[in-house]
């Protein structure tokens, strides 16, 4: 299948294409590395002037979040208000995204143009409104809250993405479900959501992620009851003065989950990530 | 029975089969639409209404008629438009950079034997780290008493001042922190696009003695045009939509010299408390994002990838 590379040039051109490559992967690797680095680092290697790259690996400032920071706390808020707004947001994407597959009415561009413009709002501009209806309905600094909060920006993603999945299936499928006495809504459970398996997953990973990284919503809805880890992290470097050990500490406990999620669906990312507009691999 | 009123393939219209009430797929949607109007319809009609008062937050809630002056005083006000051409600078050059980083990176890792998967998994990674972490991993790298990257910029006597502090060299640390974030997403799509190249065509001019950059310009870019456009509108749109790294960084500063149009609102907002006008602000912002997505999604249906 490597076709791409001619043989009688081939070596050559493909060691220059690794040495590129390395300063590539250097200029993106380096600063992850150097944050797992420096989360193990003890604090006396910490404040060095010149960089350490050796130094006996110590957890404490891991220990110190949990103990004095109260970590766990704003690990849980995380997981509660992205996982929660992940699921309400894939259950309702795959209804919506199959009715919108599967339905034809006047006005449907419309229809879709209008969800996927919600996707795309700027966050500055939701964040104002709900602000000030979250007062009135007593939603600040709650998770259901943040769970609501999430949800403008997931449901929109869910449906849009869903509906790209199901229209790829050909109906016929759903058809003989139905022709062997199966209902509509069988036809949809038992035929059609299996199929899309790899579509609910990426949905659901790309709507965790997007929901858990969130800095901004969180930074203006969350309170004491409710912090999530990103706000945490954003706030070690202003109240407890600078501690690069416990912000990188902090730092690789928010990335790495989202690393590996991530990369288990790398194959549909595109898929999702471009809204069901590019079909990958 | 059931199978009379399944649809022939789209051929056939719902209406026949709905009767009196909705028909099974439109009960599926519609009560979801619902929820979407109540979170997205709801809070923008409100903030159009906000932006016709001034709203205050002391002493609860106040709204007060103001009519169209925090409009008018957003079209005059040197800060904000300052804050606007910021803002282009800013989106110009990190989705320009990002573009351009983004197609060469692929073209690289397209052409790869050995190692492609693992080689796109790594540079993968920073497009999964939540904004802000990056932002204070940034700000962490450019420190100027314990940064490694001030460290080798003052070691190689490129650069000795404090990088986020300094107002020449604020701006481009800022849109380089989210460069190194979001390359990798244009990356994978335009690598998405380079997989679906005709393999024989490519074959054929290689035989026809066409080099690599005659390729490039006759036969992958013209293959992959649509693709790339996608990764612009998709990249433009969060590009407008963030604002979580200058947050963490700068904050605008120093002297407003990366205050882009989101942090300006911010502000307004949340340390002016003059929401009224904020709200104006966002609409502003709002304006241009639909433009934005209405290219977005003309560009989809001219390709036929709206269904």
């Amino acid at each position: 299948m490597t076709t791409s590379s001619s043989s009688t040039r081939g070596v050559g051109k493909q060691a220059i294409l690794y040495a590129i490559l390395v300063l590539v992967l250097l200029w993106t690797l380096v600063p992850i590395l150097w944050m797992v680095l420096s989360s193990f680092k003890p604090g006396v290697a910490q404040l060095s002037p010149t960089p350490v790259f050796f130094f006996r690996p110590t957890l404490q400032h891991y220990v110190a979040l949990f103990t004095g920071g109260n970590l766990g706390a704003y690990f849980l808020h995380s997981v509660l208000a992205a996982g929660i707004s992940t699921i309400i947001a894939v259950a309702l994407g795959c209804l919506a995204g199959y009715g919108l597959a599967r339905s034809h009415f006047r006005g449907k561009q419309h229809v879709a143009f209008w969800i996927i413009s919600t996707r795309m709002a700027p966050i500055a501009a939701i964040v104002l409104p709900l602000f000030i209806l979250f007062r009135y309905v007593h939603l600040l600094d709650s998770i259901p809250g943040l769970i609501v909060a999430y949800l403008t920006f997931n449901l929109p993603f869910a449906i849009w993405i869903m509906n790209a999945f199901f229209s790829d299936l050909p109906p016929s499928l759903e058809e003989a479900a139905m022709v062997d006495g199966a209902s509509k809504f069988q036809a949809f459970y038992r035929v059609a959501l299996p199929l899309v398996t790899p579509g609910i997953v990426t949905t659901a990973i790309l709507c965790l992620v997007f929901s858990w990284n969130d800095y901004a919503f969180a930074a203006t809805f969350a309170g004491p009851s409710s912090q999530t880890l990103p706000i945490a992290a954003a706030q070690l470097n202003t109240q407890t003065g600078l501690s690069w050990g416990q912000l990188t500490a902090i730092g690789t406990i928010v990335v790495l989950p989202m690393m590996v999620v991530g990369l288990a669906v790398r194959r549909y990312l595109v898929r999702g990530l471009t809204l069901g507009a590019v079909t990958g691999e | 029975m059931a199978a009379t009123q399944t649809e022939g393939r789209g051929s056939s219209s719902n209406k026949g089969a709905t009767g009196g009430g909705f028909s099974f797929e439109m009960k599926m949607l519609l009560p979801v639409l619902l929820v979407l109007a109540v979170l997205s319809l709801f809070p923008f009609f409100y903030i159009i209404w906000m932006s016709l008062n001034t709203v205050s937050l002391l002493n609860g809630i106040s709204f007060d008629f103001a009519g169209l002056s925090n409009w008018t005083r957003m079209f005059t006000d040197v800060v904000v438009g300052a804050a606007w051409v910021r803002s282009v600078i800013y989106f110009v050059a990190t989705v320009g950079l990002e573009m351009i980083l983004g197609i060469a990176i692929a073209l690289l890792v397209h052409e790869l034997v050995w190692g492609k998967n693992l080689v796109l998994s790594l540079l993968l990674l920073p497009m999964f780290m939540a904004p802000v972490i990056v932002g204070l991993l940034g700000r962490f790298l450019t420190d100027s008493s314990y940064g490694l990257y001030a460290y080798v910029l003052r070691e190689l006597g490129i650069f000795d001042r404090d990088i986020l502090g300094t107002g020449s060299s604020a701006m481009p640390a800022v849109i380089l922190m989210d460069v190194w974030e979001w390359t990798p997403l244009i990356v994978l799509i335009v690598l998405a696009g380079l997989a679906s190249v005709n393999q024989y065509v490519i074959e054929a001019a290689k035989v026809d003695g066409a080099n690599y950059l005659e390729r490039l310009r006759h036969i992958v870019a013209p293959s992959i045009a649509g693709v790339v456009i996608v990764a612009l509108l998709v990249r433009s749109m969060d590009a407008i939509r963030y604002f979580d790294i200058i947050t963490v960084t700068t904050n605008g500063g120093p002297g407003n010299t990366t205050k882009i149009i989101p942090i300006r609102l911010y502000e307004t907002a949340f340390r002016f408390f003059d929401l009224g006008y904020a709200a104006a602000i966002g609409l502003g912002m709002l304006v241009f994002s639909i433009l934005v997505a209405t290219v977005f999604v003309r560009i989809l249906e001219s390709r036929g990838l709206a269904k």
